[in-house]
């Protein structure tokens, strides 16, 4: 066996910076030849010569390499490893060092064509230092492990494998070390395995991978400047001891991870951040569990996978400062009123201001004021609720409404009625009638009416802010309530800013044209638009509950317009008061009996729609099994995440997906497509969503294999990003 | 063709404001203090009120705080900015016993033989100003702006090695948060994980 010498690291640091003036003499690394010590822990290695770090006299570290092979076969790969023998009391760090320290650092010199895999570090112990210092590392022992795949033919018939290794080495005090080491090993056309009992100790004390959804399931929240991570697992639960070992990515600065409070099945851990970014929604990390902190029976759980993930959307979003996201948000609410499902109530309301035009200006402005005041109660009320239930523990999407097809069902008769009236088929301006009955107000210009109607125009503008909004209401959901407050206010603002303007400077409505009988007609244009909103909900509700329910719910709607002419062609002022009783009572009847009907009966037996979006072209549907299945063969995978309603996706989906460039690079590139359809809400995709911190769709995810971590794409898909990702991973596979 | 340019413009709205995000100002009021340094004079923090002061947790037996000073690099930090009025307190929160706890003479001396320049090398064996600011690394540093905000705290630099040969290629956070701060500019780095030999305090 040939001995090696310790390369002494700070002589040559010392060397080639002239510090020797610097360092105290004891600091001097000698050559010093191995130790008896050593001698005795290099009977374990085949062929690996042993270094030592020698530090006033002491040797610290005995550093080597180590095969689980005794010889090398061309093509199949075997593990080799670094092994590091520590002194009683001192310590290297794991590769997430904690408050101080610095990780094992190991660097593989191999011929070329030879591969690597990851490298696997045992689970840590957590050690406590004065002052609250928290580290993670390895006392006594560590060996850190890797693959290592030989090229199908290999010539020599010796073969040298080289690693560069760095560790900091602290018991009170730090002393770094690092070691050139070399592996020989034969090559030949059969192995048996060597090292085969320190292998399989420490492959013993690798963390696992992350069990079933039937074993835990996991849940992540942020509130500020916090993370927590809720684990629902009775595994974990019966164990008394538990706590997360976190791997913040680079950037994020985290403090000591809390056990935070154990009941039932539910542990929960508070992750302090001390810098972050805001859309920093999980963390890849350690759940340790045992009877005891350091005991030998501690078992570590991976966390998946997919909720590292969530995080590396930052690398795609550009960072933004709050103000140039609520001009954002202030501006996103003026564009609200040309919506085509707004513009209509709108336009009454300009209509109104017309007509009043040469009124009294007071009481413009004050109808002005009330009209916008309702319009920011709407939304002050709606962030409110949010902040509620989000401190509550709620985890809610605002979309997740259109996932409910009776939510769809009322908001499809709304915007009907609203058109009919638009249409002059019932004369009362629905609005004004429906508050003031509301109210009981008899003045037909009072302030609570035009209150109301702000109230009104927002409830109205659902069916297009819901899908418009939810994307940038989710991300607002992950802030401060105070931003998620200042988000809805900056919405309302830009809602509201055209009326606000007209009435803080009446002298401006002499630009808008002179009432007449063309204001007629742009009402009755408007309740066009109205019917294109229902025709996109009842294309909602076809998704979600298939052709048979769109049918029902035409003739429901059918009965409705029909009440709807009854109330305008026979309620009139001059009507006398039987004929009044007889046609509301006949409209009573035609309503409830019609809605007992097609809603109560034919619609609520409509079934859920499988597969409610078509699957053009090569998408094929999403389920998680399929998803294992395509990973399993190394496959490339990427998922749609979408649903019917949402206008982004189907935006996204027309100017990228399903373009001819992009169809032909995924064809290309062999990646196979999964569509997942959330138009019903399906559990198991919500549960994705909210791994990958999202509160809804769309969601744009690229698995490489099952070795990698997904790549996010941001919610606003261009060609370029998913052509150019398209690229990197087609290269990284061919340097392989 | 329209509808899907307007389309285009709503949905990237949407899009930025998804992905707008702030970063979280460092920016709390540095905590007051008062140490005696080598030479037995008492300094506090708000005596420097209206200056910028940089702390510097020091131990000179850490490699990591010797990767800085046998390569000069701290030295010349030091005299750079305390030649442009910046006071520089180093802080030595070792206790007694432990790792690189200091006497006064033990720390004049090195200090002399390092050629080292602070404004004064504080001698915090209690660890009460460590403590305060949770200092847990050597060298951990922290840039506190003239109205005693803390505008910088972490890193010395980029590069989390012993190694001194890593200096030139390493950005220098604490010279960048200080030059930003005197050009009058927001600081762009304003907290990394700091690197180092723990600090040694009490039991």
């Amino acid at each position: 066996m040939k001995e090696q010498v310790a390369r002494p690291f700070w002589a040559e640091i010392a060397r080639c910076c002239d510090l020797w003036p610097v360092l105290p003499s004891s600091m001097r690394f000698g050559r010093r030849y191995l130790s008896a010590w050593t001698l005795s822990l290099s009977v374990l290695a085949l062929t690996a010569p042993i270094q030592a770090q020698v530090y006033e006299g002491r040797q610290l570290v005995a550093a080597s390499l180590v095969a689980d092979t005794n010889a090398i076969v061309p093509g199949k790969a075997f593990t080799a490893g670094l092994l590091l023998r520590m002194v009683p009391g001192w310590h290297t760090y794991w590769k997430f060092s904690g408050d101080a320290g610095i990780p094992i650092e190991l660097k593989w010199q191999l011929p070329p064509g030879w591969k690597t895999g990851e490298l696997k570090w045992p689970v840590p112990m957590k050690f406590n230092d004065p002052g609250d210092i928290q580290t993670y590392g390895y006392r006594d022992e560590v060996l850190l492990m890797q693959e290592i795949t030989p090229p199908p033919s290999v010539k020599d018939s010796k073969v040298k494998l080289s690693a560069e290794a760095n560790w900091l080495v602290c018991e009170k005090i730090c002393v770094p070390g690092s070691a050139s080491l070399n592996l020989e090993l034969p090559s030949s056309t059969s192995s048996v395995p060597a090292n085969a009992q320190l292998f399989a100790r420490f492959q013993r004390s690798l963390p696992q991978s992350w069990p079933g959804a039937d074993t835990a399931t996991l849940h992540w929240t942020r509130a500020d400047k916090d993370l927590r991570l809720t684990i629902t697992s009775a595994s974990l639960a019966k164990h008394p001891f538990a706590d997360f070992y976190p791997l913040p990515p680079t950037g994020v600065v985290v403090g000591h991870p809390k056990l935070e409070s154990r009941s039932g099945n539910e542990t929960t851990f508070g992750i302090p951040l001390e810098s972050a970014p805001q859309n920093q929604l999980s963390m890849q990390g350690l759940v340790v569990f045992g009877q005891r902190p350091d005991g030998d029976d501690r078992i570590a759980w991976q966390l998946p996978e997919a909720v590292a993930a969530a995080s590396s959307n930052t690398n795609l979003a550009p960072e933004r400062g709050l103000f140039t996201f609520l001009l954002f948000g202030f501006i996103g609410g003026l564009i609200l009123n040309l919506m085509p499902c707004v513009l209509p109530v709108i336009s009454l309301k300009i209509f109104g201001f017309i007509q009043h035009a040469g009124q009294d200006r007071h009481k413009i402005l004050r109808s002005g004021l009330a009209f916008t005041a309702g319009i920011f109660a709407w939304f002050i009320g709606l962030a409110l609720l949010l902040i509620v239930l989000k401190n509550a523990g709620h985890q809610i999407t605002w979309a997740f409404q259109f996932t409910n097809p009776y939510f769809v069902l009322f908001m499809s008769v709304v915007v009907l009625i609203f058109a009919l009236n638009l249409f002059g088929v019932f004369e009362i301006s629905l609005p004004q009638n429906a508050t003031r009955g509301l109210l009981g107000i008899t003045a037909s210009e009072g302030d609570a009416g035009s209150f109301f109607q702000g109230v009104f125009a927002t409830i109205l503008a659902t069916p297009c802010t819901a899908p418009y909004l939810g994307t940038a209401l989710g991300f607002a959901f992950s802030q401060s309530a105070l931003i998620i407050l200042s988000m809805f206010v900056a919405i309302a603002a830009g809602m509201s800013a055209p009326y606000l303007l007209l009435c803080v400077q009446p002298a401006w409505m002499r630009f808008l044209p002179k009432p007449g009988p063309w204001m007629e007609h742009i009402k009755q244009f408007m309740g066009f638009l109205l019917l294109a909103t229902l025709l996109f909900l009842l294309y909602v509700l076809g998704a979600q509950r298939g052709l048979e329910a769109v049918t029902w719910t035409g003739c429901f709607l059918l009965v409705v317009s029909i009440v709807c002419w009854m109330q305008g062609a026979f309620i009139t002022p001059s009507a006398s008061t039987k004929a009044r009783i007889v046609t509301v009572v006949l409209m009573s009847i035609l309503s409830l009996a019609s809605a007992w009907y097609f809603i109560g009966d034919k619609f609520r037996s409509s079934k859920t729609a499988v597969g409610g979006l078509s699957l053009e072209g090569d998408w094929q549907a999403f389920t998680p099994e399929r998803l294992q299945a395509e990973l399993a063969q190394s496959h490339n995978v990427f998922v749609d995440f979408t649903a019917a309603w949402c206008i982004t996706c189907k935006f996204n989906e027309a100017s990228v997906l399903e373009t001819a460039v992009v169809r032909e690079a995924f064809q290309r590139h062999g990646v196979v497509k999964l569509r997942a359809d959330w138009t019903n809400g399906d559990p198991v995709i919500t549960k994705l969503l909210q791994q990958f911190g999202r509160p809804g769709v769309p969601l744009y995810v690229l698995y490489r294999g099952k070795a990698e971590e997904p790549v996010v794409f941001p919610e606003l898909l261009t060609k370029s990003i998913i052509l150019d990702k398209l690229e990197t991973i087609s290269r990284s596979v061919a340097s392989q | 063709m329209k509808t899907k340019s307007i389309l285009a413009i709503l949905t990237s709205l949407v899009a930025t404001a998804v992905f707008a995000a702030d970063s979280p100002p460092v920016g709390s009021a540095a905590p007051d203090f008062s140490a005696t340094d080598s030479k037995g004079k008492t300094h506090s923090l708000s005596q420097y009120k209206g200056k910028y002061v940089v702390l510097e947790w020091f131990n000179p037996e850490c490699p990591f705080v010797k990767k800085h000073y046998g390569s000069s690099n701290m030295q010349k930090l030091q005299q750079e900015y305390t030649s442009k009025g910046i006071v520089w307190l180093s802080v030595d929160s070792s206790a007694p016993g432990t790792e690189g706890n200091l006497t006064p003479d033990q720390a004049e001396k090195i200090t002399g033989e390092w050629k080292a320049k602070p404004t004064a090398l504080l001698l915090d064996q209690d660890g009460k100003v460590g403590q305060a600011y949770g200092a847990k690394n050597t060298p951990h540093m922290v840039v506190i702006n003239p109205e005693g905000k803390i505008v910088y705290e972490g890193a010395i630099d980029s590069k989390a090695t012993p190694n001194p040969g890593d200096i030139p290629s390493s950005t220098n956070y604490v010279k960048v948060a200080l030059d930003e701060s005197l050009a009058g500019k927001p600081v762009s780095t304003a907290q990394t994980k700091p690197y180092g030999c723990s600090v040694k305090y009490k039991k």
